[in-house]
């Protein structure tokens, strides 16, 4: 699955090249519009390494901004799955708020924060959060009727064996959005850093930017490509180890 | 132990269809009974309506010495996050363990208790949820096709052991096979098709118990009376 996700990425990314190129040179455009590869690689042996640094950078926002947003999704999708009026507040609420493109909202945060860590985070955060919370509502605010009846006739429902009832019969969906999720956490954070930042990938880019320099920027592409397949690639295999250990499959497939 | 129904009406909301149509019946003593008729004719309802007892219905549900009526199901399943004899021992009231293991040998699945439920067969699944049931305090169970897909020489075994050893409780067992309730129930309340504008019938089964011998000539009335009821 790792594997399969780099050369994905690998594909997709030399494709993108591939058409610029061919504009470059059926339009017979300088290597100031659209750079060489020579320029490319001479380009990617002085950024690779400093690149590098500030992708890891970004990383460790976009990690633990997602971790905030699935701990925060979680709590919210728990307390938010009943059919009660605090339930149905909160769901209407989750979906209007969603509704509202957080990146608007980021200039607020800055003026507030200033530059720095905090931002990153919080924009981070909040651009996973509402994918993530509402599919978590939707998981857990759906019975499973047939294994929850027993524990609902006999009285002996709690909350904590209703959360992993339904988190266990949708273990896919949610390994499925939380693996998804990292693709937005990371794009959040590296809006944050284009904004107003003074660190990470982001940053560096807008820096490139005004420079005008496309092909530092293709090789910020580059290693934010290769490293968020990684990232996504290790949660896939993670949410497959949960999923093996913690359910098992059926004697074998027939049809 | 008494169960008694009067005059009972149910129409699921947003449906102009009664599924229930002025149905009056009475149950008596503990026992195995039965509610029979073809597929559609508000079995399921009939006993969700029992086992709900704020329903919100047209019509009188009494009953008397019944203090935990419990509903069972064919499709029921055990959560799949450990053995289906790890969610036993959870679910078994203290007491009761030499209960469930013989229970477990009864219903032949000793070979199955380390397996996840979705490793059971059908049947298994359904024995396995059955047994669930068997060992909470009920005073009435309805077991709506809850021996689904057991075989049928298993499935009296099953069901002689549980007039044997829930003798002071009421079954309320729903099946479509005709034999069978006609030879283990006591009271058999048969819908008929609505389509005929036939209502609901009580006939008298066999009511065998372990050990019994067939009079086939009785059983034989017994289907007939059923059969013509629907």
């Amino acid at each position: 699955m790792l594997f399969r996700r780099i050369y994905q990425f690998l594909i997709v990314y030399a494709m993108g090249i591939s058409f610029l190129l061919a504009i470059k040179v059926g339009l017979s455009l300088s290597d100031y519009v659209i750079p060489g590869i020579p320029l490319i690689l001479e380009t990617a042996g002085q950024m690779l390494a400093p690149y590098f640094s500030d992708v890891m950078n970004t990383l460790s926002v976009t990690v633990l901004g997602q971790c905030m947003s699935i701990f925060m999704a979680f709590a919210v999708g728990i307390a938010g799955r009943k059919s009660s009026w605090i339930g149905s507040f909160i769901k209407v609420t989750a979906y209007n708020i969603q509704a509202y493109p957080i990146v608007a909202l980021a200039p607020i945060i800055f003026i507030l924060l200033g530059d720095g860590f905090i931002p990153r985070l919080m924009i981070a955060s909040m651009i996973c959060y509402f994918p993530l919370l509402l599919s978590v509502i939707g998981i857990m605010a759906t019975p499973v009727e047939d294994i929850e009846h027993f524990y609902i006739v006999t009285g002996r429902m709690r909350w904590q064996l209703e959360v992993k009832i339904r988190a266990f019969e949708n273990l896919n969906k949610l390994t499925t959005v939380i693996a998804g999720s990292a693709t937005l956490a990371m794009a959040g954070t590296i809006v944050a850093e284009f904004i107003a930042a003074n660190a990470g990938i982001g940053y560096s880019i807008r820096i490139a930017l005004y420079q005008s320099d496309l092909a530092k920027i293709f090789i910020a592409l580059f290693l934010i490509g290769i490293v968020i397949s990684v990232y996504q690639g290790i949660l896939e295999t993670l949410g497959e180890q949960i999923k093996n250990k913690w359910s098992i499959s059926k004697k074998g497939k027939i049809l | 132990m008494h169960l008694e129904c009067h005059n009972l009406n149910f129409t699921y909301p947003g449906s102009d269809v009664a599924v229930i149509n002025n149905l009056s019946f009475s149950m008596t003593k503990p026992g195995f009974n039965a509610v029979f008729g073809p597929s559609g004719v508000g079995k399921t309802s009939l006993a969700k309506i029992i086992a709900k007892k704020d329903a919100d219905i047209d019509g009188r549900i009494t009953n008397q010495d019944i203090a935990v009526i419990l509903y069972s199901y064919n499709l029921e399943r055990l959560p799949g996050w450990s053995s289906t004899g790890t969610h036993l021992n959870k679910v078994t009231p203290p007491g009761k363990t030499e209960l469930r293991e013989r229970l477990i040998h009864i219903f032949e699945l000793n070979d199955v208790v380390h397996s996840r439920f979705s490793q059971l067969s059908m049947g298994q699944q359904n024995r396995m949820n059955l047994i669930r049931y068997l060992l909470q305090d009920f005073d009435l169970l309805v077991m709506d096709e809850s021996l689904a897909n057991v075989d049928e020489k298993l499935r009296e075994t099953i069901i002689l052991a549980i007039k044997e050893l829930f003798a002071d409780k009421m079954f309320l067992y729903i099946s479509h096979n005709l034999m069978e309730v006609s030879k283990f129930c006591r009271q058999i309340l048969v819908f008929g098709k609505p389509s005929e504008n036939k209502g609901s019938l009580m006939v008298q089964g066999q009511d065998y118990k372990q050990g019994y011998r067939l009079n086939k000539q009785s059983l034989d009335i017994t289907m007939l009376e059923i059969m013509n009821a629907f």
